[in-house]
């Protein structure tokens, strides 16, 4: 098995004429956290976006948990099936309770049986804190509930690495900490994380490697208390002062 | 009546006088428009009721008694009413129809059961009511005497097309929908083409197509009964507007919802099946039940290619030299017939909008 759990080379993508990821190369080893930052517009969510194929690259290569992410559609399904992501907007399915939401990719996907798989999600489910809210509605949840049962549904596929694309951005304030307070758990059990964040507390907490974007390039990388203490770059310096500076 | 003082300024509970006056009487112009519209109101019922009550008719076979009365010969309705519901079908075989009008009611009925929500116990209940309706019907077996299709007619037949429309159309509806959605350019505009010609087109032309010419193209095993092909054409068409309101219902979802399913590793069937149909029908639920609703209002555009539906037979009904006089009394009992139908259609989707309501929010 291949060491990486992601190894990004040479990789660009385009919108038409725009050229929004620019000679990316990033590499994510097993059980490693990053977090990946810059400001908006930077092609971050795009870049986290392509490792599961939510969008798709043009030149260059995605390896993924030693899966070549190609146009082979086995290697696609094969890589969503190891990424979980979590998405800004939840994205729960809203004709669905909570408990059917967190089974439904284990039974369809993984072929579990639907016993095994409601155990399962129950567990996951006491681990977010809200397993007496199995049989409720998303709709009937508070944003950080919602997003909570998000992370939980996609641990239940038992992934080897979760996607997060700027999980607490859409959250009211006081919500914020009750998702960062999972996620910190996650990270403590030995997750691989890949995290888009303005949360630069929880970079600085959890994060083995901050990832700096701007303008669709990887401007500076590096442990969270060079980066934070001690960044060479002036566009990470400017922008550092303004996530930081109030 | 003005729905302005609609609230009570005291805050307390008026009596039912005091609400009525401060709903309807509150100002002159609302005394006067109140006042003329209830003095209609009590005209028009105190005129209907006298027709259609006291100085009606009631009973088979009091023609004499009908021509001499002044109210409603609802003795027509006595007489006849066998024709009306079941046309040429052979008298002594109309209990057969009967039965299996009644079915398709109880499947109709039992489809309001939440135990039946779920496509697959939906399409078996559908699809077996349908196959008893069309056994029953068709006989040929068990001592059964045959009846074929060009005997059928009445209730029944308008129950089996608008069945049978419904059936095979829909699924048709959600592969156009599916179709004209594809990711493939040519694939969807080739859709979208065949399903801007057909909508373009006027129901009556694409029955007259199907029933009449389509058997010059077609070839000799295809042909098959005219009824069919008419209800071929008919749902084709059904298909066509129900794939857009479908089409409507994905297009109203957030792309975060099909995200979302992809990055859990569901295939395509899985994420159209779990994800993007059942939350398409509900957001389309009010417009679906709008084109059921006309669909079964326009069965009766059959009887212009000579089918004997519920309403030709009706104006067979009152067609003899015996009962011409009593027609408007056949066209009230068709219209009733119509009514109760899709009267009940319309509560149904009112109150499957509610439930559906449920949970969303």
């Amino acid at each position: 098995m291949s060491e990486h759990a992601i190894l990004i080379r040479n990789m660009n993508k385009y919108y038409g004429s725009f050229h929004v990821l620019k000679n990316i190369n990033l590499e994510v080893k097993r059980g490693e956290r990053i977090v990946i930052c810059g400001p908006s517009g930077s092609g971050k969510s795009t870049l986290i976006r392509c490792i599961n194929r939510l969008e798709e690259h043009q030149s260059g290569d995605i390896e993924v948990m030693g899966t070549m992410l190609d146009e082979n559609v086995d290697h696609i399904d094969e890589i969503r099936r190891e990424a979980g992501m979590v998405f800004q907007n939840f994205n729960l399915f809203p004709h669905m309770t909570i408990l059917e939401n967190c089974t439904l990719a284990p039974i369809l996907v993984r072929k579990i049986d639907r016993v095994e798989a409601e155990k399962t999600a129950m567990e996951y489910l006491a681990r977010v804190k809200i397993p007496e809210q199995a049989n409720k509605y998303p709709g009937e949840l508070s944003g950080g509930q919602q997003q909570r049962v998000a992370i939980a549904r996609a641990l239940c596929m038992n992934p080897e690495l979760m996607l997060f694309d700027e999980p607490t951005s859409a959250l009211d304030p006081e919500m914020i900490s009750e998702v960062l307070d999972v996620m910190v758990g996650l990270a403590e059990d030995g997750m691989t994380m890949v995290c888009v964040t303005h949360e630069m507390g929880f970079a600085r907490q959890v994060a083995d490697r901050v990832v700096f974007m701007a303008d669709g390039q990887v401007i500076e990388q590096g442990e969270p208390e060079t980066f934070f203490e001690n960044p060479q770059n002036d566009r990470t310096k400017t922008f550092l002062s303004q996530v930081l500076g109030h | 009546m003005s729905i302005s003082n609609s609230v009570s300024h005291d805050g307390m509970r008026t009596s039912m006088f005091g609400a009525i006056r401060k709903k309807y009487f509150a100002t002159r112009t609302d005394i006067i428009v109140s006042s003329v519209l209830a003095v209609a109101v009590v005209w028009l019922l105190v005129n209907v009721i006298d027709w259609a009550f006291v100085n009606a008719v009631f009973g088979a076979g009091k023609r004499e008694e009908c021509l001499a009365a002044e109210g409603a010969c609802w003795s027509v309705i006595a007489s006849r009413w066998r024709i009306v519901l079941f046309g040429l079908y052979p008298f002594e075989e109309q209990w057969r129809s009967g039965v299996a009008c009644l079915i398709m009611v109880i499947v109709a009925v039992l489809s309001c059961v939440p135990y039946f929500w779920n496509a697959k116990r939906l399409t078996v209940l559908w699809l077996s009511g349908f196959g008893i309706f069309y056994v029953l019907m068709r006989g040929g077996f068990l001592g059964l005497t045959p009846v074929f299709e060009q005997n059928w007619g009445g209730l029944a037949l308008t129950v089996f097309i608008f069945a049978a429309v419904c059936i095979l159309g829909m699924p048709l509806a959600i592969v156009f929908a599916l179709l004209r959605r594809s990711e493939l350019p040519w694939i969807s505009r080739t859709m979208g083409l065949i399903i801007d010609t057909i909508r373009s087109l006027p129901l009556l032309t694409i029955m007259f197509t199907f029933a009449i010419v389509s058997p010059f193209v077609l070839p000799d095993w295809a042909i098959g009964d005219k009824l069919y092909r008419v209800i071929v054409g008919y749902a084709i068409f059904f298909a066509c507007y129900q794939a857009e309101i479908i089409r409507g219902g994905i297009q109203a979802l957030p792309a975060g919802q099909e995200e979302a399913a992809k990055a859990l590793g569901m295939g395509y069937w899985h994420r159209v099946g779990y994800i993007v149909l059942p939350q398409a029908f509900r957001n389309a639920l009010p417009p679906t039940i709008n084109q059921i609703v006309i669909t079964f209002k326009e069965t009766s555009l059959v009887t212009i290619i000579g089918f004997f539906d519920v309403m030709a037979s009706g104006r067979a009904a009152s067609g003899n030299a015996e009962w011409s006089f009593a027609h408007v009394e056949v066209y009230f009992f068709v219209a009733l017939i119509f009514f109760v139908f899709v009267f009940s259609l319309s509560r149904y989707g009112a109150y499957l909008e509610r439930r559906l309501g449920v949970g969303r929010r």
